[in-house]
């Protein structure tokens, strides 16, 4: 017998406000709908209320978690437009922050996994080294949150001493590679609940051009890292781990790798920190008319900003934000097709999402 | 690698590419832009997003959208002037346009033929076109 089931907007199983309508034969989901909007705050629009300066604050607080991200392509498209070059050191501190906000933020998906796989343990263990890494976030911006770093042509705080952030990434990469990558790579208790759950085939990722860990987790193989590279990352060595299954334990792995080659960056890109300015340009800049693009390889995947300047006024005339989630999201009623209702919370999770930077 | 010039061709645009701030931009006049979808899929191009802006400050309700695709790494936009009327939907061609298209209506209330007006951003009564006119 047909039924429905709507979670959300507001339920314990998710993690921010959104609506899932599910239609279930007893135990199994046929159809699903997602609704979003309930944290719509017209960000793009209040952009266009702004200066550029004040709209790079703004733009750090679309996202809690992947603040970063938001002001480094937001002041990427800016350095476009007023062809800026950022100076090498603060190309590398770019590096430096977008991989500890990538390591937290996979490290606090994790623990949320862990939570929904029934691995309760696993959450305490993964926002404990979460903490960590925020002291790190903490230590170098003075920030845990909005880290401020970005600003057009350069960054806004100096990286004056490595050696103890090199230290303590060092402890943090052991610890990840004890407690955290074994149980999302190589337990059979996580592989026997996640393996062929919520699969998002090959075929489906690529027609709903989906992005990041999700699209690499069924054989997508696109980093914009890699593929279009900024910052310094052109300088640096990693790999981008890729699966094939397209299920649930792909999307674990995918991100369990990534853990550790975000380790491996942040040390790559502090050993190499090059000498020089890093603060960009002092005097005020302008923007000519035109419109620029920019793309970063976010935690969720790639995160895209279209900035639009007339020439004329201190403030953008339009600035519009593709984030990763918003093309992941709608993969979910292909993953949750068929799949078993108690799933549901974990399949929907597994993307990783974030409404906040969905609905703007 | 695709070629961009056959890519252009292959969409009935006659206009060059042209290097603006970093990525290619193609700018054609009343395009075919469910045929514009259908190439670039061909090519193996990512659906991105559509930017949608107003033509200038003085002309708000003259609208362009921008189509964004990834071919290979390479970020591409094929621009054009929304007709009167709207534009026609590329959500059926391109499923991944689903929600932007959507979006668009919400906070344009741009018209997307072929496809059902269902509100992403907005709540169900709630009238399209929040980001059009002067903030009250």
């Amino acid at each position: 017998m047909t039924h429905r089931i709507s979670i959300g907007p507001y339920h314990p199983a998710l993690e921010e406000p959104y609506k899932l309508e599910l239609t279930c034969d007893g135990e199994v989901v046929r159809e699903a709908e997602l609704r979003i909007g309930f944290n719509f705050r017209a960000v793009e629009r209040l952009a266009e209320r702004r200066n550029f300066t004040a709209a790079i604050a703004l733009m750090e607080r679309v996202c809690g978690i992947c603040s970063n991200v938001h002001t480094l392509s937001f002041c990427q498209g800016l350095e476009r437009l007023a062809e800026l070059e950022v100076p090498p050191r603060a190309r590398h501190i770019r590096v430096v922050i977008a991989e500890l906000e990538r390591l937290h933020s996979h490290v606090l998906w994790a623990g949320i996994a862990g939570k929904l796989i029934g691995f309760k343990t696993m959450f305490m263990a993964c926002f404990e080294i979460r903490e960590k890494v925020m002291d790190v976030l903490e230590a170098i911006s003075g920030n845990r949150v909005n880290y401020a770093m970005n600003r057009v042509g350069g960054v806004n705080r100096d990286i004056d001493d490595p050696a103890p952030i090199q230290k303590a990434v060092a402890d943090l990469e052991r610890e990840v590679a004890r407690e955290i990558v074994p149980v999302f790579t190589r337990s059979r208790t996580t592989r026997a609940r996640c393996q062929g759950v919520g699969v998002l085939p090959l075929e489906e990722a690529r027609a709903l051009a989906v992005v990041g860990p999700t699209a690499r987790a069924s054989g997508v193989g696109q980093d914009i890292r890699r593929a279009a590279p900024y910052a310094a990352y052109e300088e640096l060595e990693f790999t981008v781990p890729v699966e094939t299954a397209g299920d649930v334990l792909a999307r674990l792995r995918v991100r369990a790798l990534e853990i550790l080659e975000s380790c491996r960056i942040v040390r790559q890109a502090l050993e190499t920190l090059p000498p020089g300015d890093w603060r960009g340009p002092t005097d005020e800049v302008e923007f000519p008319e035109g419109t620029a693009l920019s793309r970063v390889e976010g935690p969720r995947g790639e995160v895209f900003y279209s900035v639009t300047a007339d020439g004329e006024n201190d403030t953008p005339r339009r600035v519009h934000v593709r984030t990763p989630t918003y093309a992941n999201m709608p993969a979910v009623k292909v993953m949750l097709r068929g799949a078993q209702l108690a799933d549901a919370p974990l399949i929907q999770a597994s993307v990783d999402p974030c409404y906040s930077c969905t609905d703007r | 690698m695709s070629d961009l010039e056959d890519i252009a061709r292959e969409m009935g645009a006659g206009e060059a590419w042209e290097e603006a701030n970093g990525s290619p931009w193609l700018r054609p006049e009343g395009l075919d832009v469910r045929r514009m979808a259908q190439v670039m899929l061909a090519h193996d191009a990512r659906f991105v997003t559509i930017t949608a802006r107003a033509e200038s400050e003085d002309e708000p309700a003259a609208m362009r959208l921008s189509y964004h695709w990834d071919l290979e790494g390479r970020l591409l936009t094929i621009e054009t002037r929304i007709a009167e009327g709207g534009m026609a939907s590329i959500r059926e061609t391109c499923p991944a346009a689903d929600w932007i298209e959507r979006e668009i209506h919400d906070c344009f209330a741009v018209e997307f033929q072929g496809a059902r007006p269902e509100p992403l951003l907005l709540r169900p009564g709630q009238s399209p076109g929040v980001f059009r006119g002067e903030d009250e």
